[in-house]
């Protein structure tokens, strides 16, 4: 049962249904203080979702700043064991060792799907290379990433903001979104895009959802066929 | 290895059984499967009487797509086996190549992280007293 290139393109996001989805997904990480934000580009309705997090060097989060529904307790405590309290933080932990991640999820126009631009910097502002950041990855994309690196996480300037972000490029977005959107409409449930997209590519660059996102869907009926 | 086998623990179950029996795989394929080192890792999975269910679940695979299904699509896991164990044993068993990658969703649409452990996804999305995980091969990276 293999789709036609028609039927892909009947998956594509546009990008009203694009903003439908993340205003969906940002009430939800409201509710849940997931950190997502949206950041509109004044005078224009352009705009794209914003999240940024702190992570130890070796991929852990620091226990003081990490998302209360993460579970590698024992592991983060074995790491920061120096972190004595919430002031403390920056102090005994090298500085050289807090990561600050940026994630944005913009809409490609070109390829109608959302795209995940992420940044990483230590707290002195030294932006990481791709190297450093792929040290962070989830081992278990890093055999993947690696076999065709190039080919999946480019330098992109910010369409917005103009400055030089890493991109997870979006052109197998559709590959791997079809089946997901295809079992959705087979069974006449309607999903939210955008949490099942970033549920897949974003722990490749270190984003993880909280499981809650799984219940997110759609308000309205994906679009008619 | 009449009893809980000694190195898998995912054992599978056949046809309609209510309970959470441990039975030999159907083509062994659950022997040889490289743990991940979960979190328990000192303690062996031999000592559970078949009727114990309070640390395995149930789980009901579902092939999305044009993946593969799985002959046997039933199993009982380990509440603190990984997705990416998981995963690694789906991959194995269907015996995907290197550059195709497997993706398991819960709710047919929101994939879990790699280091979720099928437990707590059994208590957030089980019932009827199992989990089902969907499954969906993919050459995403490639």
């Amino acid at each position: 049962m293999s789709l036609s290139l028609a039927a892909e393109d009947s998956f594509s996001l546009e990008e009203s249904r694009f903003k439908q989805c993340c205003a969906e997904f940002i009430k939800h990480s409201q509710q849940i203080g997931d950190g997502w934000e949206w950041r509109s580009i004044k005078d224009s309705a352009d705009g794209y979702m914003s999240k940024t997090q702190f992570q130890m060097k070796n991929g852990n989060t620091p226990s003081i700043l990490r998302d209360s529904t993460k579970e590698s307790d024992e592991q983060t405590l074995t790491h920061v064991e120096e972190a004595l309290d919430d002031s403390q933080v920056a102090e005994t932990c090298e500085t050289s060792e807090v990561i600050r991640y940026e994630y944005h999820v913009l809409h490609s126009s070109s390829y109608q799907v959302p795209v995940l631009y992420f940044r990483a910097c230590f707290l002195d502002g030294r932006l990481l290379t791709l190297d450093e950041i792929w040290e962070g990855i989830h081992e278990c994309y890093q055999a993947r990433l690696l076999e065709g690196p190039w080919d999946t996480i480019t330098q992109q300037e910010h369409p917005l903001l103009g400055q030089p972000f890493f991109i997870l490029h979006p052109c197998r977005t559709n590959e791997f979104m079809a089946p997901v959107l295809a079992n959705s409409r087979r069974e006449n449930r309607s999903i939210n895009y955008i949490a099942s997209w970033l549920s897949i590519v974003g722990p490749v660059v270190g984003l993880s959802l909280p499981l809650s996102y799984a219940k997110l869907v759609s308000e309205q009926n994906t679009e008619a066929d | 290895m009449a009893e809980v086998e000694k190195q898998p623990s995912l054992s599978a179950q056949e046809g309609g059984r209510g309970e959470c029996g441990e039975e030999p795989s159907d083509g062994g394929a659950a022997v040889g499967v490289a743990e991940p080192a979960p979190p328990s890792a000192g303690s062996p999975v031999t000592e559970e009487p078949a009727e114990d269910t309070k640390k395995k679940i149930d789980i009901l695979l579902k092939a999305v797509g044009d993946t593969p299904i799985m002959k046997t699509k039933k199993w009982a896991v380990e509440r603190t086996r990984t997705i990416q164990g998981l995963i690694d044993f789906i991959k194995k068993f269907l015996k995907l190549v290197a550059s195709e990658q497997l993706f398991i969703y819960v709710n047919q649409s929101f994939a879990p992280s790699p280091d979720q452990e099928v437990g707590t996804l059994y208590e957030c999305f089980g019932s009827d007293g199992k989990l089902v995980l969907h499954y969906c091969k993919s050459q995403a990276w490639g």
